[in-house]
Parts: structure tokens; sequence; C-alpha cells
């Protein structure tokens, strides 16, 4: 055997190669596939034609499209609240009391519960005759019962609220993590000197978890632009009541894989993909350096 | 010895890597294609195995017998994936010669051209064995792009329990739309519940006899003065809680009269099998009857067709198969395993979709058989049909659930369908 193969170098590379194979094949040539497909008819039957930018000025005039981007956008705005709450668990579940293990598998079940499952499951409460509505109406909130799927008022905030109520575990774990690889003497060095609570998570574990709320902001933005199960289910794949909770994913899964129009798709899915590549460079741009390290 | 083997271990990796991506390659496309006059058929059909494999490896074997040659391959695949599967085949050169398509799926393969006209191989009377508005829905500019297969329409399923306590008689059942709205005010004052639940989508038009395109299929014609008298009818209905002011799919259906949410349900016969297990009482409770028609006289079929891919290897011969498969004695047999409708009309003459042996299932079978000579399945017939669906769906639970001006909501949805037939 020659010798450059009996090096670890060749082993890793041997290793890694089926993974990177497949990404290459099943993630990096379709996304460069996208662009030259965006720019025709492309419908797997019948004639496909080159049309340029036709498909992208359509889009800009796709009232449908431009609903389901700003839906997207809205959707957003759990990511800040999914952040805060997860910091605030893992700091909850991060003491020694009895019982804190079940209560930190407890917060992470919903997490490895199939969203199928979740959703069906938060549709029937969400329902107008459903627990949350009957609650509300003995607790005096609300004086009838709430269409909260069937409003388009409502809709859309509720599906956030369980993408949030199903992702908090997740995050939770990742800090809880970054929380267990902060040194203990720092806490105690604040607790010498007379640090409150507060001061103590605002001015040490905040900081020290910068790269794990990077991460996790990251991963969170590119999860709620690209939302598809919990909507798709809980609307039956419709988006509805009209567009009030269409996102992008699921607009661009109707165009492509519903109405087979697999160029106008295309170009939709860059669209989403320059924008969601914009938010992360922002992302980036406001997160200021932080980690332990820096220690 | 720890090094050498480790290098051995990376080669044979890379080595089965190689070979498994090699070995999913395609086969020769055309590998169906006749030789030496012999010719394979490739069946699709969705979910049907392995409940009827029996009847369907009988029908093959006969066919086979009569047609020496000829040998059909038949594969099954779920609703769901019956649409990508086909799609990749054609893209891949791997098409089926016979597939069997809801009425949906095929009026848009049709209009993309993807389909072989089934009529250049039927005689008229084999045209007109099929009941006409259910052979029709498949039917442009004279081609006849599917042929029939099993069916079902909507009848009228009624929980008796509240229809006897709101003082109605079940036995004596409203005959039009008005009277099943007024029942519906009835049971809503009396029991709370609601009459029933619907989607809100453009299916709707068309039972009351509004047109959603002109007749060259050029522009919306469903602004009409017409409609707007359906949707504030509606929106009214709603208010009183006749309807469930909901966009309810058949899922939500279910449950709102597995829970005795609603008194009535619109469906088709298979709609017993979801509530015989999950509410026993009221499946206990429940009769079939005759749909009340709307304005147009008809009740929506729910048909499953059989078509050939125009890019099929062997059309001709998979036409002769897809017409044997669909001919009155195959559609009564397998009407009677399924416990479906056939399509064709000597079918319905047989005594087991006549009678009544008094289960729900039985009751249900011979009211759907009764309306399928008025039957007719929902298309639009343009290449865009899900775009034109969407807009007007939209603007319908716009209106509906969010208050939407319903003039506002219908020049809307006209102004979008017209925008969108003119990409055609």
């Amino acid at each position: 055997m020659k010798k450059w193969m009996r090096t670890e170098t060749f082993a890793a590379w041997a290793f890694m190669a089926p993974g990177l194979l497949i990404v290459a094949v099943f993630v990096l040539w379709p996304i460069v596939y996208g662009l030259p497909l965006s720019l025709t008819d492309y419908s797997v039957i019948g004639e496909t034609h080159y049309v340029g930018v036709d498909n992208y000025v359509t889009a800009f005039q796709d009232k449908s499209f431009l609903a389901s981007l700003w839906n997207s956008m809205v959707y957003v705005l759990i990511v800040p609240i999914i952040q805060i709450i997860s910091i605030l668990m893992a700091i909850l579940v991060n003491s020694r009391i009895p019982l804190i293990k079940a209560f930190r598998a407890a917060y992470y079940i919903p997490v490895v519960t199939s969203m199928v499952a979740v959703a069906l499951m938060w549709s029937w409460l969400f329902s107008s005759n459903g627990v949350i509505n009957y609650a509300l109406i003995q607790l005096g909130v609300i004086q009838e019962q709430v269409g909260w799927l069937s409003s388009s008022s409502t809709a859309l905030y509720v599906i956030m609220f369980i993408t949030m109520w199903k992702g908090l575990g997740y995050y939770m774990m990742l800090y809880l993590a970054g929380l267990q690889s902060i040194p203990t003497d720092l806490y105690e060095a604040s607790m010498i000197d007379g640090a409150s609570r507060w001061q103590t998570i605002y001015r040490i574990t905040i900081p020290l978890l910068r790269p794990h709320i990077l991460f996790c902001t990251l991963i969170s933005l590119m999860g709620a632009i690209r939302v598809f199960d919990e909507v798709f289910v809980l609307t039956n794949g419709k988006g509805g009541p009209g567009t009030a909770t269409l996102t992008s994913s699921l607009y661009i899964y109707q165009k492509g894989l519903v109405q087979f129009n697999f160029g106008y798709a295309s170009a939709l899915g860059l669209i989403v993909s320059v924008i969601v590549g914009i938010l992360s460079i922002l992302v980036f741009r406001l997160n200021k350096k932080g980690g332990v390290q820096t220690y | 010895m720890k090094k050498k083997f480790r290098s051995w271990m990376s080669l044979c990796l890379l080595a089965t890597l190689c070979v498994s991506l090699l070995s999913a390659c395609g086969s020769d496309a055309k590998d169906n294609e006749a030789k030496d006059g012999k010719v394979t058929l490739k069946f699709w059909t969705i979910a049907l195995q392995p409940t009827f494999n029996d009847y369907f490896n009988g029908l093959i074997s006969e066919y086979q017998k009569s047609h020496p040659g000829v040998t059909v391959e038949w594969s099954d695949y779920p609703y769901d994936a019956i649409s990508n599967k086909l799609l990749t085949g054609i893209a891949s050169g791997n098409v089926p010669d016979v597939v069997n398509l809801n009425t949906e799926f095929a009026n848009q393969m049709a209009s993309k051209g993807a389909l072989a006209d089934l009529g250049q191989w039927m005689s008229d009377d084999e045209k007109k064995s099929y009941f006409d508005g259910i052979f029709n829905s498949t039917v442009f500019d004279n081609k006849a792009y599917a042929l029939p297969w099993y069916t079902g329409t909507e009848v009228l399923f009624m929980n008796t329990r509240l229809v006897k306590q709101a003082g109605l008689d079940p036995t004596n059942p409203p005959k039009t739309r008005d009277e099943l709205n007024e029942w519906s005010r009835e049971i809503k004052a009396k029991t709370g519940a609601t009459g029933y639940a619907t989607t809100f989508a453009a299916r709707m038009f068309p039972v009351e006899g509004i047109s959603i395109l002109n007749d060259d299929k050029t522009a919306a014609a469903f602004n009409t003065p017409a409609t707007i008298a359906l949707i504030q009818k509606m929106q009214g209905l709603i208010q009183e809680g006749v309807l469930v002011k909901e966009d309810a799919n058949f899922d939500k259906q279910i449950q709102y009269y597995s829970s005795e949410q609603t008194a009535f349900e619109i469906a088709g016969p298979t709609f017993i099998n979801f509530i015989k297990t999950s509410a026993p009482d009221v499946y206990k409770n429940t009769i079939a009857v005759p749909l009340p028609t709307g304005k147009a006289d008809v009740r929506l079929s729910n048909t499953m067709n059989v078509v050939v891919p125009l890019k099929s290897a062997n059309a001709e011969q998979a036409a002769e198969f897809a017409k044997f498969l669909t001919n009155a004695t195959n559609q009564t047999a397998f009407a009677k395993a399924a416990n479906t409708l056939p399509s064709t009309k000597e079918s319905i003459k047989d005594s087991f979709f006549t009678e009544n042996d008094g289960t729900l299932e039985s009751e249900a079978k011979v009211v759907s058989a009764e309306s399928l000579d008025k039957a007719v399945d929902y298309m639009v017939g343009v290449p865009n049909a899900g775009d034109v669906n969407s807009a007007i769906a939209r603007q319908l639970q716009e209106i509906f659930m969010n208050g939407k001006d319903p003039q506002q909501g219908l020049t809307e949805a006209e102004q979008e369908v017209n925008q969108i037939l003119s990409q055609n």
C-alpha cells in the first residue's frame, strides 16, 4: 500500500467522503442548479422555455408571495422571545435541586415529539370548542368563543406560539451546555463583590454565552423564515384563512410541488435565500465578541 | 498494523460508496418498449395494495390470457406520492403506461399536454357507457384524456338523535337546500349544534349554477350578482349558526360530526369508515339521505380515473387495458369488492347498488348510486387551475372569516384569476 494511503489525512478524507458526496449531490448541486432553473418555466411535463428574469418580475408583483414574505418576517419576531425564555429556562434548570433532571426531560419532550402530533394536539386545544376557549371564558378573559386558527388576526400568532412551545427545550439544552462551561469561580467572585442575581446574569452569564446566543439566534432565524411543518399541518397546506398564515416555504412548496411550476418556485426560493443571507449577516454584525475564551 | 487496517477500511468505504452510487443510476428508460411483439405495461394505482391484491391479480391474469404477449406489471403508491412519482417518471423517461389519477390531477396533466387522447381508440358506444357528467369532467377540446373508474357522490349524513331532539322527522328529510338550512336553524335553536361544516372554495360555485370561467376559459366569469347573493346568503347562514365559521377540511368535518357539534355532514360513503370506529354512538344514530341539490341540480362526485401518459411507449395497448379495467363488468366487480360506486351506466343496474340491507353502508351506497346521473367532478380545465382555485379560495376565506366586503373580494379574485389566465 502506498505511503500516502497510510496517513491519517487520507483516512479522514475517506471517512468524510460519503457524507461530503451526499451533501454535494443533494444539497449543493440543487442550490447551484436553482439559478439557471429560475430563468426558465420548467414544469417537468411540456416544453421548457427560457424566460429570463420574468419569474423574478412576477414574484415581486405576486400578492400572495409578498404576503408570504411578510408573514415570514413576522415569524422572525419569535426569535428574540425564544432566546430570552430559553436562557432563563436554562438558568433555572442549571440548579441543583431535587428532580431537576425530570424538569429538564419534561421541557425537552416537545422537541422530540413529532410536529404533526404537536400541531394536531394544539389545533384541538385552540379550536372554537376547545379547552383554551373554555378556560378563558370561565376565567372571564373572553366572553365568547374565539376562532384562534380561523381568524386572520390571530392564526399566525397561534402557530408562532406552537413553534415556540416546541423549540424552547432545544435551545434551553444548548444554553444549558453553555452555562455549564462557565467557570464557577467567576460566580463566586461576583458573590464576594456583592453582585445581585440579575447583575450576575447580565454581567457574567450573558457575555459568556454570546457564542451560544449567536449560534442559537442564527439557527432560530433560519428556522423561523423556513417554517413549514406546523403551518402545513394546521392549515391543511393552504396557509389560510386567506393568506394569513401563508409563509414563504409553504408558498414555494405550493408553486413547485403542487402546481409543478418549478422554474417560478426556484426563483422564489432564491429570493428567500438572499433575504436569509442578509439577515444572517446582520446577526453577525450585531453580535459582540464574548465567550469564555475572552475572559 | 493499526495504520494498515485503517487504510484498508478507508479504501473499502470509498469502494462501497462508489458502487452504491453507480447502482442508484436508473435502468434503461425504455425498458418496457415492445420487443419481439411482447409488450410490458406498467400499471400504477393509488393505495389499493394489499387490500385488493386478489382482485387485481385475477383481473391482470384474465387480461394477459386474452392478450398473449402482453404482461401487466402492477405497482401501487400512496395518494400523496403518486403525483411526484409520475412526474419523476416522466422526467427520467421511465414512463408508466396506465396510471390511476384523481380528476384534478388528471386535468392538470391533460392541460399541460402530458396525456394521450384516449378517444381516438374508443367507439361512441364505449364513450357513452360512462355517466356523461363524470366522463366529460376530463374532456377538453373534444378529447377524452381519462377513463372514469370508481367514484362516489356526496350524500347527506344526518345525526337522527339531534334531529329528533329538535322535533324534526328524519324519515322525511329535507329535499332542497333551503329546507336543509331551515332544519339547521331548528337544530341550532333547540340543541345548540350547528348544521354542517364546509370548505370555502370555488367548488361551491358550479353547484349553484355559477360558472367560474367563460366558455373559452380566457377570463373569470364568477363576479356576478348571483355570486354576491350566494355569498351574502352564506354569510347569513354563518351568523345564524347554520354553517360552521371555519374553512373546515374533511378531517375537521369528521371531528365536528363525530363530536356532535354538527348535525349534518355532506360527504361520500367513505365518510362512514371514519365514524364507525371513532364515534360508534354517532354511527348508530346516523342515516344517509339524498343530498339536496343547488340551483344547478348537480351533485359533486369524486372520481378516480385511469390515464395513459403521452410518452408511454405502448399507448394503444395501454388504452386497451384501460378500457378493459374500466368496462362495466370489471367496474361492477371492483365496486362490490371495494364498496365504492362504478362510473358505468350498466353497472348501476346490478341489485348490489339498488337493494338496501338496512346498514348505513348499504343505505349510503344506494343513495349515492341514485345520484350518479346528476354527478359531475369539479374541474376548472386550465393549466394553472391550482392558481385559479387558490385565488378564489383565499378571497372567499377573507370574506367569510374576516368580514371582507363580498364585492371587493370577488373583484380582487376576478382580477387575480384574469392575471393568472393571461399567462397561458
